[in-house]
């Protein structure tokens, strides 16, 4: 490595040879400060019983908000149930998420009229944003007259929607997480289909391939790429996706999932009270449990990856 | 590719006219699956806007049927009754200055990054492409806003939206297909760093920048979690803020509330149709947090 000579390429400028470090400084720097600092700190905080209150000492407590988290009676419980429904949210989303985006970029990759109006379409909710997103459904689920009430009315069922049995509303959320969302898997996919070249199904195709070994033969094997992105994304995203919990049903016990566990207890319960007892050093060892689980589910993907593309190596 | 060799021939009874009725059929069932979903997005939009267009008494009498008159006063009531301008402005200002920020710093990051001109840039990079799995930065951010005397201020709240590593590294990618003899050429002739990166750099990514730059002004935009977190005062609130603060309190006023959801969604739309192609490539690189 010739770095010195690299350094002397702009050795002219007044800055002398510092100037790309010197001007590399302030976005690693900010980068370092904002986000990779505090994302660690996590780690340290996980260990105190910080409350977040200007002027109020932080001690350090070891492994409590650990045991108080997965051993105290009661509230670990309630805690537990939070990992298991953020794994069931992710697991549903991923999959549905994933089946669903597929089927519309294999529909929508075909010479069709009013595809890009399609298309255009479902991508719509990822530039609204979870506001809304969440608030659009509300209406839409309006249990009393509202159009989805009216359809299942018409079946002879009735239902509270957002506002029925936890296990209900937490449904619905997974419905309008995927709504929301799907487009973004559906894009990716389609661009990873374009990119496949027609000949493959050229070839296929002259020895005689129907539709369906079409796709197993010639689409499945080539769409690897956006097929590891979309997972990955997926399984990872839903994980630590959570706003849409906040828009539609707020923080209702039996519904919640660890991120907004995280925000609940560092950040109060009801958004812009400023006088609940904020617990920050618990927040921060749920932090944990959620990177935790991240982590297990990135390193599994990672594998299924892997052993997938080595599959259509051979 | 083993294509040829592991697919069957097709039965010899295969003939023309079959095939063009399997092709009819696979388009029905196409528009059939398109139109069911089409439903389920357009049907959302339909009840906002039919809400936004009623009174308060026909919306409770009957909440999906046709307004009786093309009523805009719903709009005007969101608009006074909350501080809408306001919210805008601020949105635009958060916008506008974090991801001018944003997109300058990264630019000088991006750049030495992918010509390996420093020792330890792939260290740095892999930082960048490891901040995905990191744990939240939550807990520890706030208390370095608070401690810094930025809790509740316009400043610190726009100092959490400087960073962005999707956005970075969609950067060093773009740059990394930049040749290198144009560095040694410009240097050559004397061209000072800072001036080679905004007059030749430049240029030549511009649409990586603008995807970037696109993926970053929609985050800020769209985000709801920090400014709860973090903006206490009505007066520092962006619009998505307002918009839940609203719906909080006018949440059974559900014609202005549509209209006030319809007001901040129509500009939206508006830009996605114009912008589509920026906004698609920005949003799928970017598609990581929903």
């Amino acid at each position: 490595m010739n770095i010195i000579k690299r350094h002397y390429l702009f050795g002219g400028g007044r800055l002398g040879y510092a100037a790309p470090l010197l001007l590399l400084a302030p976005g690693v720097f900010l980068y370092l400060l904002i986000a990779v600092g505090p994302s660690l700190a996590t780690f340290a905080f996980s260990f105190t019983d910080a409350t977040g209150i200007g002027g109020v000492p932080v001690n350090f407590i070891g492994l409590e908000n650990y045991a108080e988290f997965l051993f105290r009676g009661l509230r670990s419980r309630d805690n537990l149930e939070a990992v298991w429904r953020t794994v069931a949210f992710s697991v549903f989303v991923t999959s549905i998420q994933f089946f669903l985006g597929l089927i519309l970029a294999l529909i929508l990759n075909q010479a069709l009229k009013g595809r890009t109006f399609f298309r255009t379409l479902y991508f719509m909710p990822v530039i609204l944003g979870v506001a809304i997103q969440g608030l659009m459904w509300k209406l839409f689920l309006l249990p009393r007259g509202g159009p989805v009430a009216q359809v299942l009315g018409a079946f002879g069922a009735k239902s509270e929607f957002l506002g029925g049995p936890p296990l209900e509303a937490f449904a619905w959320v997974i419905v309008v997480q995927i709504w929301a969302n799907v487009g973004i898997t559906m894009v990716i996919f389609l661009a990873g289909m374009q990119a496949i070249r027609a000949d493959l199904y050229d070839a296929a195709k002259v020895d005689g391939a129907n539709g369906w070994q079409l796709f197993k033969h010639v689409t499945w094997p080539q769409l690897t790429p956006a097929i590891n992105t979309n997972f990955l994304l997926n399984i990872v995203g839903s994980l630590q996706a959570w706003a849409l919990f906040l828009v539609l049903i707020g923080y209702r016990p039996g519904t919640q999932v660890l991120g907004y566990l995280v925000y609940a207890e560092g950040f109060g319960r009801t958004s812009g009270a400023v006088t609940t007892a904020f617990r920050q050093g618990f927040a921060a060892a749920a932090s944990i449990v959620l990177f935790l689980l991240v982590l297990v589910a990135a390193l599994v993907a990672n594998y299924i990856v892997i052993r997938r593309e080595r599959r259509y190596m051979e | 590719m083993n294509v040829r060799t592991t697919l069957q021939r097709p039965p010899l009874a295969a003939s023309a006219p079959s095939a063009s009725r399997q092709a009819l059929r696979t388009k029905i069932v196409s528009y059939l699956i398109l139109g069911v979903f089409a439903i389920v997005y357009i049907g959302p939009l339909l009840m906002l806007v039919n809400t936004a267009l009623k009174s308060l008494a026909e919306f409770y009498r009957d909440p999906i049927a046709l307004p009786s008159s093309l009523m805009l006063d719903n709009f005007f009531e969101a608009w006074e009754l909350a501080n809408f301008p306001g919210y805008l402005m601020n949105s635009v200002f958060y916008v506008v200055a974090a991801t001018g920020i944003f997109v300058l710093t990264s630019l000088f990051v991006a750049f030495p990054i992918a010509r390996g001109y420093f020792k330890g840039s792939n260290v740095l990079l892999t930082l960048y492409l490891i901040a995905l799995f990191l744990p939240a930065a939550l807990i520890p951010q706030f208390q370095l806003i608070l401690h810094l005397g930025l809790y509740n201020t316009q400043p610190g709240y726009i100092l959490l939206f400087l960073v962005n590593p999707i956005g970075m590294i969609i950067l060093v990618n773009y740059m990394k297909s930049i040749p290198r003899e144009l560095d040694e050429s410009a240097a050559m002739d004397g061209c000072s760093y800072p001036r080679f990166v905004f007059s030749i750099i430049l240029p030549l990514i511009k649409p990586a920048v603008a995807t970037v730059t696109v993926l970053h002004a929609i985050g800020v935009w769209n985000e709801l979690i920090l400014p709860t977190i973090y903006l206490t005062k009505d007066d520092f609130y962006p619009i998505t803020r307002g918009l839940i603060v609203f719906a909080g309190v006018y949440g059974s006023n559900w014609p202005a509330l549509a209209a006030a959801v319809l007001m901040l969604a129509i500009p939206m739309l508006v830009l996605y149709i114009i912008l589509q192609r920026h906004i698609v490539s920005g949003l799928t690189s970017g598609s990581v947090k929903g």
